[in-house]
């Protein structure tokens, strides 16, 4: 049992120092890859304002085109 | 390892393969391990698609072995950024930018974004790193988003905003520029522009934030059109960096020559007759301004870099190369009295200008040895040393004391210039060159020679 939870701790530890891209000779930066996490929600948060700001404009001008 | 196969000094980063230099001509070994990826750019169209849009290197095949396969590229001069004007950098930032994008449509991915992988054919930016694909892994983010921020971003910003020359802090940072000193050196307005906020100010403090994360980091998951938006992100903050409108004294320098357009033309006219005596094929022109005298050449056919030290005139001068599409023309920035020094590890990572100097025939130095002379010191036997180590011929034109530009410059100062006189110009100049022909210009203090080195 003892030696069971040596060998876990082992594959924690090396987890915990092996970066995740291990094969890529570039470091990409934890700092910067969690910054392109939020960029990609504030992005989409941006599409989105976007596909409905259009959608609203689009009714408005739809409606205009209705009068003429 | 023979002569004819020597590793190319700066190759030595990607274990995915190598450049080398076999029989004079650049060549590229796929190795095994990436043997995957490059059939994958090869078989999935991505190749096709990129090299037709003039993005990405053309190569052949020229042999498959057990242990690599050898591709040939087209060979191009290889340039660096700080020697690029602000179009030019920009140019290549959104070509890496299309290149990402069109990769992501066929399920790969830039493993890398430096800016060294990106240069110019027929004024064209493309990637020269054959190998700079990986496998897109559903999830995942850009790998090399902060190298892209740190090679591009980072000094189009700086340029833009802070000053035109601060590309030349690559020379100090050749990985990139640090982002905590862009940070430092923005104006703090650039703080309010959001795309500038958030992928450099915020950039650095995500850096500095997590500069001692010693936990892997395995929750980050971006969709694929989510990392789509974020290249369009960054597309757009590239094109919204522009340059101030600058006045620079060498910009409008032909607009102010202190000679008529009679002389300015019979000028052109003998330099055209000495380029019909020998025919250059590839020609650099040291203190080309805006190229009105390179084109002499480009427009005979003959390959003309275009240096200069004004940022500005290569500026105008690319952009009207862009416009009227010419290819035989290649404009760079260059201060002839300290020009680009070798760099990177062991001094070998990137090479000074003299050691890119191969096969030049010509040299063109037209009113540029009195600034030489008056403004950097430097005297006739080491100009003619280091222009004879270059190139065979050589179009130089003496301008004397007489003229007004001379005397405007020696106005404020004592004349300490004895040796500037024309008979001891032929008398240095000829211990390395005969001269072929000498022709004064009508009107002015001036003289054209074409010279052969001895």
């Amino acid at each position: 049992m003892k030696k069971n939870l040596y060998f876990l701790g082992i594959i924690v530890l090396i987890n915990a120092i092996v970066p995740q891209y291990a094969f890529a000779y570039l470091d990409p930066g934890t700092g910067s890859m969690i910054l392109q996490m939020l960029i990609a929600g504030c992005v989409g948060v941006g599409c989105t304002f976007n596909i409905w700001k259009d959608k609203v404009i689009g009714l408005f001008k739809k409606g205009n085109n209705d009068k003429q | 390892m023979t002569n004819s196969n020597i590793k190319e000094e700066s190759s030595f980063k990607d274990p995915d393969a190598g450049v080398f230099v076999e029989n004079g001509v650049y060549i590229r070994k796929i190795y095994e391990r990436y043997r995957p990826e490059y059939e994958k750019l090869m078989q999935s169209g991505l190749y096709e698609n990129l090299t037709a849009a003039h993005l990405l290197v053309k190569h052949e095949e020229i042999r498959r072995g057990e242990d690599c396969i050898v591709i040939k590229p087209e060979q191009v001069f290889v340039s660096y950024p700080w020697e690029w004007c602000f179009s030019q950098l920009k140019d290549a930032a959104l070509a890496t930018l299309k290149i990402q994008q069109t990769a992501l449509e066929f399920d790969m991915s830039l493993k890398d974004a430096n800016c060294f992988n990106i240069q110019f054919l027929n004024n064209k930016p493309l990637l020269i790193d054959t190998s700079s694909f990986e496998n897109y892994e559903e999830g995942s983010a850009w790998v090399a988003y902060r190298q892209f921020c740190e090679n591009f971003i980072a000094p189009l910003a700086l340029m833009a905003y802070t000053d035109l020359n601060l590309n030349g802090l690559f020379l100090m940072n050749i990985n990139g520029i640090p982002l905590e000193l862009t940070s430092k050196l923005l104006p703090f307005k650039t703080k309010f522009n959001l795309n500038l906020f958030t992928h450099i100010h915020l950039h650095c403090r995500m850096q500095n934030k997590y500069s001692d994360n010693s936990k892997k980091v395995t929750n980050i998951k971006i969709s694929k059109m989510q990392l789509q938006n974020i290249i369009k992100n960054l597309q757009s903050t590239v094109e919204s960096i522009n340059l101030p409108k600058y006045e620079t004294e060498w910009g409008d320098y032909y607009s102010f020559t202190n000679y008529t357009e009679k002389s300015f033309e019979e000028k052109k006219k003998i330099i055209d007759n000495f380029r019909n005596i020998i025919n250059p094929e590839i020609v650099w022109d040291f203190g080309s301004n805006t190229g009105i005298f390179s084109r002499i050449f480009s427009d005979n056919g003959s390959k003309v870099i275009a240096f200069d030290i004004d940022k500005m005139a290569i500026e105008k001068n690319y952009l009207k190369i862009k416009h009227d599409k010419e290819t035989n023309i290649f404009p760079l920035v260059s201060d002839l009295s300290n020009p680009s020094p070798s760099l990177g590890w062991a001094n070998k990572e990137r090479k000074s200008l003299s050691q890119r100097a191969s096969n030049v025939d010509l040299i063109l130095a037209l009113a540029l040895i009195h600034h030489l002379r008056f403004t950097c010191n430097i005297p006739f036997e080491n100009m003619a040393e280091y222009f004879s180590s270059i190139s065979r011929y050589m179009i130089i034109e003496f301008v004397d004391k007489q003229d007004s530009k001379v005397q405007k410059m020696l106005l404020n100062r004592k004349d300490v210039f004895d040796d500037y006189t024309q008979e001891n110009f032929e008398s240095v100049f000829g211990k390395h060159y005969n001269f072929i022909k000498k022709e004064k210009i009508s009107d002015t203090a001036r003289t054209l020679y074409l010279m052969e080195k001895k």
